[in-house]
Parts: structure tokens; sequence; C-alpha cells
């Protein structure tokens, strides 16, 4: 599928070569190479007549402002996908553009001296290059990198054509080859133009192998100094599933490559395939299954992992980062989630800082108990404004009505009550500004043991639970999860836990509410397998798990699951609920070629 | 103007993160901001500047904070000082 063999026949006999790199993006391609290099800039030095000095230092400031714009997207893009402290790298690179001795240098060197534009950049800043190359500290030595990658992109932007490539320079089929692969070069790319990229570098490329990966084109990095020993139109393999690429194949490889790209597209075929066919048991019942994401630019990837919605967004992760995101800014992300997706429902978790996810602005240092501690829905109702701008910017982002809200770490009616006033004025507050707000339902998460003892009053009261697993295993054990110590006591199938989750779901239906699990438990088939039998409506898990999920729903009988876990219930100990569910599910499981994480039960043989 | 002297304890001096940190507080200030090490003076707000001194861990640094806000400039700088850059300590 993905191959090009143009320009192969007139390429003159060169010599095969392998090269083992890293596996950057998983995929198989061969095309023709095209090497991206960053282009040397020839600067030559002009006297400027007075009245062209004004005209240069605009053409300055503009492309100043270009390359900040330009380094800003860059840094959103790689925040929104690998989070804050990858970002922060471009910080620096704001704060040298913006840096007075730098563009006081080159703006006086504009007017004082009548240089030209592209002279005052040049000087100026290879000047403190080879100020910071000299230097005696290795860290400060490193630093002249950033410049280097600023002057090529100030001389792109000055030069108009800007530091990226242009789409038509590439011809369909190409695999693109570099020293490094920058971001911009990435994301300056449309869809289907370039077939596989191979990179020497294998430092930093950490964020572009992700971007690759999210783009499904296949790569290989750390390949030392393949863009020195290709020359453009030599055929190249590449092989991002195992990390090596193949110049001037023969036909033994090409043969060999077409076999492995039939396989790898056929299970491609088959994930298709699986997207479209519903989860629902042989029996009939059919499982509602959502994803969990965390990151605004995930929501694309949702439906096409064959899910139907979103279960749980960790809103949080949006105020991972240096100062508190404006309203403004939660209500583009919320927006983006929720209209890519509608007509599917996306449940948003309100703000849930504290436990193991402190963030720097909000959450209280050193508490020494954090997962009992200030934290969550706790937060959130002692800083109102923080809380009620969330919530406003939920209802405003919610122009197509699917938006479901969702409380975490709810441990009493009052906490519940208390939100449901704050969403009551938030809305009042908004429609009385002329915004119109669709109705939310309304959620909490089942996460605290007190939850659970209340949960035939919060029935009444909501309109859906969510099990946050982890927090309630950990909880109603009183095991930390994060101890080490006790970690083999963090027992998702323990009794206790089992019958925490009937009760919820007991009183759940009897309101005629429905109840999702979002925790990591869902995504595991054995258990997966138990909380259908206990009667949860949906499962919410990370997008790549939906797959196995599903086929492992539809090879079943809800009827069969349903006694499964009736006899389960009436089990008292972990080992025996393992045991039994090994000896249920484990042939199945090995059959449909899916893996276990939770209930693997050791080796005891029973 | 007032002056305040400053120790570097974080365990690898004032390189290009801290050099962020403290243009952060620096380049918003109304007021001058000077920052001397080693009988080199520097403007703090500045990032190239302040890399440029190169300020190895255990140093002293001096600011020279001039106008309305030195008050409050100084004081964010000894919190970002005393809390290390938020980094390892020395």
């Amino acid at each position: 599928m993905k191959t090009s063999t143009k320009n192969q026949t007139n390429s003159k006999k060169r010599p095969r070569l392998v090269l083992v790199g890293l596996p950057a993006s998983p995929g198989y391609a061969m095309g023709h190479c095209h090497t991206i290099s960053n282009r040397e800039v020839t600067v030559v030095e002009e006297t400027l007549p007075n009245e062209r000095l004004a005209q240069e230092e605009q053409l300055f400031l503009k492309a100043l402002h270009n390359t900040i714009k330009e380094i800003a997207q860059i840094k959103q893009i790689t925040v929104d996908r690998l989070g804050i402290d990858e970002g922060r790298i471009f910080d620096a690179h704001l704060m040298i553009l913006k840096d007075p001795t730098l563009v006081n240098g080159i703006l006086d060197q504009i007017k004082k001296e009548k240089k030209n534009v592209q002279w005052a950049v040049h000087t100026q800043i290879t000047a403190l290059i080879s100020s910071f190359e000299s230097h005696k500290s290795a860290l400060m030595r490193d630093r002249a990198m950033d410049l280097k990658d600023l002057y090529h992109r100030l001389m792109g932007a000055l030069d108009d054509s800007g530091p990226v490539i242009m789409e038509d320079e590439i011809s369909k089929g190409a695999v693109l080859i570099s020293h490094e692969l920058t971001p911009s070069i990435l994301i300056s790319l449309k869809k289907g133009q370039v077939l596989a990229f191979a990179t020497d570098s294998g430092g930093r490329t950490s964020h572009v192998s992700i971007l690759a990966r999210s783009m499904e084109i296949p790569a290989v990095s750390g390949l030392r100094n393949i863009s020195a020993m290709v020359e453009s139109e030599d055929t190249i393999i590449v092989d991002g599933t195992g990390g090596m690429v193949i110049i001037n194949p023969n036909e033994d490889d090409i043969r060999k490559f077409e076999e492995k790209l039939e396989v790898f597209n056929r299970q491609q075929r088959e994930l298709f395939t699986m997207r479209q066919l519903e989860p629902m048991t042989r029996d009939g019942k059919y499982i509602t299954l959502h994803s969990n994401i965390e990151l605004v630019i995930e929501a694309d990837k949702v439906l096409d992992y064959g899910s139907t919605g979103v279960g749980l967004y960790r809103s949080e992760f949006l105020f991972f980062r240096k100062g508190l995101p404006t309203f403004e800014e939660q209500v583009a992300a919320y927006k983006y989630i929720l209209e890519s997706l509608a007509p599917h429902s996306v449940t948003i978790r309100t703000l849930d800082a504290g436990g193991d996810k402190l963030i720097p602005d909000i959450s209280a240092a050193n508490e020494s108990n954090p997962f009992m501690g200030w934290r969550s829905i706790r937060v959130c109702l002692e800083h109102e404004d923080l809380f009620e701008m969330q919530l406003k910017a939920l209802l405003v982002a919610n122009t197509k009505g699917n938006l479901r809200i969702l409380l975490p770490m709810i441990s009493s009616m009052q906490e519940l009550r208390r939100s449901k006033e704050h969403i009551e004025k938030c809305r009042k507050e908004l429609e009385s500004e002329g915004v119109f707000c669709h109705d939310v339902e309304l959620g909490v998460m089942i996460e605290v043991p007190a939850a659970v003892m209340l949960v035939d009053k919060l029935a009444k009261e909501v309109d859906f639970f969510s099990i946050g697993t982890n927090d309630l295993i950990q909880f109603t054990l009183a095991v930390d999860r994060t101890n080490e110590l006790i970690s083999s006591m963090f027992q998702p199938h323990h009794p206790a836990v089992l019958n925490m989750i009937h009760k919820t779901v007991m009183a759940a239906h009897r309101e005629g509410i429905s109840v999702a699990v979002c925790g990591e438990m869902s995504a595991d088939p054995m258990s997966s397998l138990l909380l259908v039998g206990l009667g949860v409506d949906e499962l919410s898990m990370t997008p790549w798990s939906i797959m196995e999920c599903k086929k492992i729903i539809r090879s079943i009988n809800f009827e069969d699951v349903r006694e499964t876990a009736q006899n389960v219930l009436k089990m008292d100990d972990t080992e025996s609920v393992n045991a039994y569910l090994k000896k249920k599910y484990s042939q199945t499981i090995t059959d449909l070629g899916v893996s276990c994480f939770i209930s693997t039960p050791e080796s005891n043989e029973d | 103007m007032i002056s305040k002297t400053l120790y570097v304890t974080n365990k690898l001096g004032v390189h290009a993160r801290p050099a962020g940190l403290i243009v952060d507080i620096t380049g918003q200030a109304k007021s001058d901001v000077t920052i001397i090490h080693d009988n080199q003076k520097a403007n703090a707000k500045s990032i190239l500047n302040v890399m440029m001194l190169a300020i190895p861990p255990g140093s002293h640094v001096e600011f020279e904070i001039d106008g309305e806000d030195e008050e409050e400039v100084m004081k964010l700088l000894e919190r970002l000082f005393h809390e290390n850059f938020h980094e390892e300590s020395n």
C-alpha cells in the first residue's frame, strides 16, 4: 500500500546498505529518499541609505514576530502531546527572542550603523553563538545549539520562504531523511505526503516519534549519519516496527518487505473491521465502550479506535503548567473535544488536583498524606472562583449538548449539593448574559467508601455514576498504591472491592441511572468480564484498549458472565476469586489472543 | 535603589532554566534590575546576559533594583533563590 516505485529505474546501481536505529513509529514503507538539510545562508553586508532604514527595521520586527508565533505554536503542540516539561525548551527560545540585548543589538545595528537586516541578525547572533561556544561550562556550550536554531529560523523568516519545507518540494512517495526532524517540519506536512521518516539523531527525538506515531507514519531514528549517506532518489525501505532501514534493497529485501507490509496491513484492517462492530455480547447485551483521554488532541483518535465517546476527560491536565489556564483557554479546549465528538457523549471530570497530581499554583505543598488530603472537589469547593470559572467554561463550550459533568472524590451529600448550587449559579449568570446553556447530565465519581455507603441517596440526585477503581481500591483496602512495600495488597478482585462495586450498581439500577468504570480495571480482560457480569453499563479505558475489549465482549454470553459474577460475590478471599476467574475465562482469553495484566494468577495451577 | 546579595544553592548553578525563571520575574518588573557576579554587571532582564554570567553553584550574586516595584521584585527573587529554582539543592 505504502510503496512507490517512482524513479527507481533511473538510479544507477548503488550499493545496498542496512542501517539499524531505534524504532520510533511502527509500520513499513518503501519509497525514494528525500533529504532535508539546513540551508546554508549567504549574507552580504550592505550599508543602506537613511530612507531604507525604517523599512529594514519593519522587516526585522515582522520576521521576529513570525518566528515567535511559530515557536509558540510548536510549543503548544509539544505541550499538548507531551506535557509541560517537554515544552520548556521552547520557553527559553521565546525568551531569547524577546531578549532586549539581542533585539536592541540588532535594531541598533540597523538604525545606527545603517546595515541591512540579514547582516545585523547574522553578526549579532553569530557573535553570541561563538561566545557561548567558547564558554567554559558545558551547559552554556549546549545553549549555542538553541541560538543556532533561532538563527536559522530568523533567517528563514526573513527570507520569507520560511524555515519549514515547502509542500510541493516533496514529490509523493518520498521518505524524508534528515539529521533531525523538527516538529515544525512535521506539522507542516500534509497527510499522505510522506511515507516514512529516517533520521540521524536519536536524541531529543522523543517528541518527533510521538508526532510520527500520531500521524501513523513509520519512522526510524538514531541512524547516526544516514543523511550524509543517502542520495536523493535512492530507494529505501523503512521498518519502523523493527527500527531498521535498507537503502537500495535487493529483490530478496523487497519480497520480505512486502510480506511484512501485508501482515501489518492485515492487522490494520482487522482493527478497522472491529471498529465498525458493536460491543454487544452474543446474547445481545450492549456494553458502552468509552475512552479515557488526558490531552485535548487525543479527541481526534477516540472514534477511530472504535469507542463511542469519552468516558473520562481528566481536565486537570490543562492545569499542569505554569500559571492557570484562562477562561478562554478552557472554553477552547473543552469545545474542541465536545465539538469533535458530537453527538457522542463526552464526560469531563472537573479539576481533580492533589494526591499524586500536584498543580503548582493550587496544591498545598508537603501534605503528609496527600491522597487523603486537600485535593479534588475539596479544593474546588474552597477555591470557588476557580471552580466556577471551570463550570462556566464547560457550560459555554457545550454548544452541541453532549457534555456530561463528573465530580471527583465526592464523600458527602453536602459536597454534591454545594457543587450543584455552583453549577446552577453559573448557568443563571450565563443565561442572564444571554448565553444559551444546554442541559447537562451530572455524575459523581464513586471512589471513596463513604460514597458507596451513601450510594442509595446519591443515586437519587445524580444522572450517572463513574467508579474510579484505583482510588476505591486504595481507600477500601487502606493500601497506598504508591507504596511498594504493600503493592501486593493492592487487589482489584478483593471481595470487599467487588461488593462495593456490586452495591453501587444495584443502587444505580434501582434509580434507573447508569454506572461506568473508568479505572485501569476496565481494560483488563478478566476484570472487564467480571465488571460486565456485575452489571456495569459502561467501561472507559485508554483508546487503544478498546479493540481488545470489544473482541472479548463479542465472544461471551451476558447470562454466563452474570452467573460467574454472582458466584464470585459469594467468595470471601481474593485468591479464590482469581482462581475461579482463571478457570472460567483463561481459555477464552487465550483463544482471543489478548493479554491480561491484573489477575494473571501466578503459577499456582489448580 | 535597593541592593541585596543572594546565594546560589542549587546543584547546577544558574544555567538556562534558572536564568529563565529569573527573567520571568525581572522581565515583568517596572524597575531596572541589574545582576552582578564576579564584578561583572549585567541587565537582569536579558536571559542571554544572565546566562553568560555562568554563575556556578555556591556563588554570591548581587541584585540592584531601582524603580517603583523594587521591594516586590526583590522579594520574588529572594524566594526563587531560597527555593533553589525548584531544583535539587547543592
